[in-house]
């Protein structure tokens, strides 16, 4: 009925139909304009929104950098003395195309192994069946047996890379002892020739072999290099040093590669994978300055991707030199004095939970580190004897409660936030708090002394410290009452100390430096503990820097051991030109006046000199300078340890001295710190004072003898001068 | 309406001329991609002809009119299905059977080369669906939502036989031609918008969420719909391919990197840069890309938008519905192709193996496109025949 309404409008099905059809197809061909459009509008934005960084992505993929082995870096100590430099060595090297074929590399590999001699104990078992199945692959496939061959390609779960490495692993399984065993000498010597060429990487010469090439070697292997396409006889740098100085670092050898912690790190910056990097110490934080530049070079190729040519972009350079700021002959001095004390100690009584000594000297003005030493007894499971090992990064990395020696960061923060003034007089006497044992100083157990600020350095005051401690809390001291200490105490003694470098990175130039240990929520009996150097801990460098910034008044300055870049030398003895002079770096300025730093010198000095002062015994008679120092004991528990080591827990005693010379103008200041010296709290040998005393002396006699001999200037530190050619000369200053 | 009555008249020669073109286009392509000298062979000549055996199929296709295409209609679908059949159950260590990039797709003739029989069941899909489409709507004069149904369960039959053979091959490209070819006839079928509305949308909503999930619910989809992890490889290069260079993700890459540096003006004939695999056959485009630039893409874009607007209004000419029903198929087959094939060298759509018409090198689908395209040249040559009885009766 309807319909037939509908076509009373004159309109069959047909026509309707009709038109329709012509309707729908007008929607099909809009949806197809559409779908054009869109091709269009993507392709306009990626050729010309885009465009340009493809364009980039092509070229950057066509320039590669070509190890060129630049030598790396020398390094130097701050007299001139070179204490890491580099041999050269005769290196016959492979590089390898992305278009060399393996016949023609086996071909290559064939005509050296006639030239040269190559060691086969790398090869391994694995290399052999490889090999064995490049040589007769035909066989080696044929071993398989069709029907294995079509279970491995009907597993369409897995991808064509994955059923082809089944496949080969199922051939190498096919090959017998007898097969490998039949293989000649010469044919292993082929092999061995021919696993490290295609161990290199594609456009990077690969060592064939190094070290041990003979002139002989050499010579024939040059004379045929037109035969051997992608050989070359070339200089290879071995890196050698001079010191046994730890801090120095190590590289890594061709062989080791990169470091896998941080291949990406390295691939990122354009190093090769078998490059040589530094990977401790002064050779891993100057990596980019010792490292040099690889020759960049740009593969011209046909449209096959063969190589035309390599045309450099950019030429190789070998790495910088660095001149260190440590004294080789203080640094060895100071090394002997460490040992010696660490064995005499390990070997006496009561030594059961030491092993170590740290010892830190360097120039408060500039933070120049002269000497930097850490030894450790080790024994010898062997002889059962100890020896000393190194542990030069513990100066640094290893923090331990120091003691007193940080009284004056005490009392500096005490005129800070209020809890002393300068001069103000306090009595020293037993402190009694509800529910703890009496507290008291050393020096005095049972009376009532008057001191200063002065002379609670001298006499190390413990109740002085304490009562600036209450009065920092903002409390008062009341006889039998309760200890309160309010909690921002710690806060601001913290934030005094870390202004002197106690308890921070002092930003020393090398890797991995250590803080230290800052509980937090501290009691009001911790807080105590902390104002004499008994809760926080802190590193020897951080002792260092506290004492420099008090003694070149105020100046809070990173130590560092490399005083100066230089461009390469160009002989190997005379230092190159100076690169990059590296300027102190002055990280903040103490709050406190310069009188109030002043006093804590004189109290530094009275601790030398004054008869009550507690390294008089020791510094009294100090000839031909004044220095000024404080010394420290912590007492402690000892949980370095093992849990079931019978020592875990028991009281032990940490010794520290802090100090600088001459009094009037400092030249160096220095710090040590000697964990654990005794498991008898009543007999405490005094390692500190001593190797403080022993290194001073030998600080100002090296001085004497080399204004005397001409050699260095009135400062020990004045050993280089520039001449007019940027060459370099030693130079005698007089006084 | 003025008769044709010379058949130089009734010869479709703007068809003619839009093929030369697409000649000069592919020889010129296939030219400039053979600068890697991966291949021994010149494929130039062997493709101009390819060219030559499609003008004598045209000739042989507008020897027959419609009318007998339609009679024998499922004559042809019938012998399309039965050489996929075939295909399908010879074993394959048979020498007529061949098998390339993991998929058995190819018969292998001795001493006449490899066709692949999908290229010509598209064509002959076409003309079985025409012919049922057709008989259907001439049959029920009287639509009904029920009588549209009956026709869309006719086509879905019609299509699932092909279908299933050819994703078997595997080839998920050329099952997705017969999807787009389908999908288009039943547009312009005449069924109601009632049931297209649902059935497209549907369709487009679970494709986009199974792509979805393959991105979000991996574990889902494995677990549930017994999915393989490496199918969603493909997505995951498509969608990022720098994260997964994978052998399809390191392909996207080098053709957006050959297409995208090829910039406005491209790098001229045999300019290229970036090696491209397959660069002569299926990533023919980025060649097109990158030697004449973002201007000469276009232009070949524009070339087959022309040639669609050519088929369309011929398809609106001819006033027969099954000549317009093959018409709407063979638009929807090369609209399909380029737009999969483009797509997928830009990053649009993911990599599927299928050539791009008329100037990818390759004898089946030259062979295959000249046969859907012989059939609008006889339709345009015997139109005349149909202009009386094309009229309305009534």
């Amino acid at each position: 009925m309807n319909r037939r309404r509908r076509s009373s409008k004159q309109e069959t099905p047909k026509q309707k139909l009709r038109k329709n059809t012509t309707f729908r197809m007008n929607v099909l061909f809009f949806t197809i304009f559409l779908l054009f459009s869109s091709l269009v509008l993507r392709l306009g934005y990626l050729q010309i929104v885009k465009g340009e960084d493809y364009k980039r992505v092509i070229e950057r993929t066509e320039e590669i950098s070509v190890n060129t082995s630049v030598p790396r870096g020398r390094i130097y100590d701050r007299t001139g003395q070179i204490l890491v430099g580099n041999e050269p060595k005769r290196a016959i090297t492979y590089t390898k195309k992305q278009s060399t074929k393996t016949d023609e590399m086996l071909e290559v590999a064939r005509g050296l192994s006639a030239l040269i001699e190559k060691d086969p104990e790398d090869v391994t078992q694995r290399d052999k069946k490889d090999f064995w199945i490049l040589l007769n692959k035909d066989e080696a496939y044929d071993r398989v047996s069709d029907k294995e061959k079509k279970a491995i390609n009907s597993d369409e779960t897995k991808s064509k890379t994955e059923r082809q490495r089944e496949l080969d692993s199922l051939v190498r399984d096919k090959i017998t002892e007898a097969d490998l065993e039949a293989m000649s000498p010469e044919e292993v010597e082929v092999l061995a020739i021919y696993r490290e060429m295609t161990s290199g990487y594609n456009y990077s010469p690969q060592i064939i072999k190094s070290g041990d090439v003979t002139p002989e070697e050499y010579a024939r292997v040059s004379e045929r290099l037109h035969e051997l396409p992608g050989v070359n006889t070339t200089t290879d740098w071995e890196r050698v040093r001079n010191s046994e100085l730890a801090i120095l670092g190590q590289t890594t050898t061709p062989k080791e590669g990169l470091p896998g912690d941080d291949l990406q790190y390295y691939l990122a910056r354009g190093y090769s994978r078998n490059d040589r990097v530094g990977k401790s110490f002064i050779e891993k934080q100057y990596e980019s300055v010792l490292q040099g530049q690889k020759t960049i070079a740009k593969n011209i190729t046909d449209k096959a991707g063969n190589v035309l040519e390599t045309v450099p972009v950019q030429e190789g350079q070998p790495g910088k030199d660095l001149v260190l700021s440590i004294d080789s002959e203080l640094q060895k001095k100071a090394e002997e004095v460490v040992s010696r004390h660490v064995l005499s100690i390990k070997n006496g009584r009561n030594s059961q939970m030491f092993d170590r000594i740290f010892f830190v000297m360097m120039d408060p003005n500039n933070g120049e580190i002269l000497s930097m030493v850490g030894k450790q007894a080790i024994r010898n499971k062997e002889t059962g004897k100890y020896e000393v090992y190194d542990r030069t990064f513990g100066t640094y990395q290893d923090a331990y409660e120091a003691g007193s020696t940080i009284k004056m960061a005490t009392i500096l923060a005490g005129y800070q936030h209020g809890g002393a003034t300068v001069g103000q007089t306090m009595i020293d006497a037993p402190m009694h708090f509800r529910g703890t044992p009496p507290k008291r100083s050393l020096f005095n157990w049972y009376n009532s002394i008057p001191v200063n600020d002065i002379t609670a350095i001298t006499r190390s005051s413990n109740v002085y410290m304490w009562k600036i401690a209450i009065g920092i809390g903002g409390g008062s001291y009341v006889p039998n009452g309760p200890l309160s200490i309010d909690s921002q105490a710690i806060d601001r003694f913290r934030h005094s100390f870390a202004s002197f470098g106690l308890g921070v990175e002092t930003g020393i130039d090398l890797p991995d430096e250590a803080a230290g240990q800052h509980p937090s929520n501290p009691s009001s009996s911790n807080v105590l503990d902390f104002a004499i150097g008994q809760y926080d801990t802190y590193t020897t460098m951080q002792l260092a820097q506290y004492v420099s910034t008090i003694a070149n008044g105020g100046y809070r300055v990173a130590p560092r051991v490399v005083k100066e870049i230089r461009e390469p030398s160009p002989d190997g003895k005379k230092l190159g030109p100076i690169a990059t002079e590296l300027p102190a770096k002055y990280l903040n300025r103490v709050s406190n006046s310069d009188n109030q730093i002043e006093r804590m010198k004189q109290g530094m000095y009275t601790v030398y000199y004054d008869r009550r002062g507690t390294a008089y015994s020791t510094f009294s008679d100090t000839e031909g300078y004044k220095a000024a120092g404080k010394t420290g004991t912590a007492e402690r528990r000892y949980y370095e340890a093992d849990r079931k080591d019978p020592w875990f827990g028991k009281p032990t005693v940490n010794v520290s001295h802090v100090g600088f010379a001459p009094y009037e103008d400092p030249e160096i200041a220095y710090a040590v710190l000697a964990p654990n010296v005794s498991s008898n709290t009543n007999s405490i040998p005094h390692p500190n004072n001593e190797i403080a005393r022993e290194m001073t002396d030998f600080y100002f006699e090296l001085k004497e003898q080399r204004i005397k001999s001409g050699e260095a200037g009135a400062n020990i530190e004045g050993a280089l001068k520039e001449s007019e050619d940027g060459t370099v000369i030693r130079e005698g200053e007089g006084e | 309406m003025k008769l044709n009555n010379r058949p130089s008249d009734r010869f479709d020669w703007t068809l003619a001329f839009i093929l030369l073109l697409f000649l000069i286009v592919s020889t010129v392509a296939i030219a400039s991609a053979q600068t890697t000298g991966q291949y021994n062979i010149n494929f130039v000549p062997s493709q101009i002809q390819w060219y030559v055996v499609g003008a004598a199929i045209i000739a042989v296709m507008m020897y027959f009119d419609p009318e007998q295409y339609k009679k024998a209609a499922w004559i042809i679908y019938g012998g399309g299905v039965f050489l996929l059949f075939m295909l399908f159950i010879l074993p394959e260590g048979m020498e007529l059977v061949a098998r390339r990039n993991n998929a058995k797709s190819w018969f292998h003739l001795p001493g006449l080369g490899s066709i692949q029989p999908a290229e010509f069941m598209k064509t002959f899909y076409i003309i079985g669906a025409a012919r049922l489409i057709t008989m259907h709507n001439e049959n029920n004069l009287n639509r009904t939502p029920q009588t549209d149904l009956l026709l869309l369960a006719k086509i879905m039959g019609l299509l699932i036989v092909p279908l299933f053979f050819i994703m078997k091959q595997p080839d998920l490209g050329t099952a997705l031609v017969f999807i787009a070819i389908t999908a288009a006839l039943i547009l312009v079928s005449g069924i109601t918008w009632k049931i297209i509305v649902p059935l497209y949308a549907g369709t487009a909503a679970f494709g986009a969420i199974l792509i979805w999930m393959a991105v979000y619910m991996q574990d889902f989809l494995v677990k549930t719909f017994g999915f393989s992890a490496y199918q969603f490889a493909r997505i995951y290069s498509w969608l990022d391919p720098y994260a997964y260079p994978s052998d399809e993700g390191r392909h996207l890459i080098t053709s957006l990197n050959a297409i995208g540096s090829g910039m406005i003006g491209g790098k001229g004939f045999q300019g290229r840069e970036v090696y491209v695999p397959e660069a002569h056959t299926d990533f023919i485009f980025a060649i097109i890309g990158e030697d004449w630039g973002f201007i000469g893409a276009s232009l070949v874009i524009s070339l087959y938008f022309v040639l669609i607007y050519h088929l369309t209004r011929t398809t609106l000419q001819l006033k027969d519905p099954f000549s317009t029903y093959v018409c709407t198929g063979i638009i929807a087959m090369i609209t399909f192709h380029v737009f999969q094939n483009v797509g997928m060298t830009i990053q649009l759509l993911p990599i599927t193996g299928i050539p791009l018409p008329l100037i990818s090198y390759g004898g089946s689908s030259i062979m295959g496109n000249m046969l859907a395209l012989g059939l609008v040249f006889s339709m345009k040559f015997h139109h005349r025949t149909y202009m009386f009885s094309a009229d309305p009766e009534e």
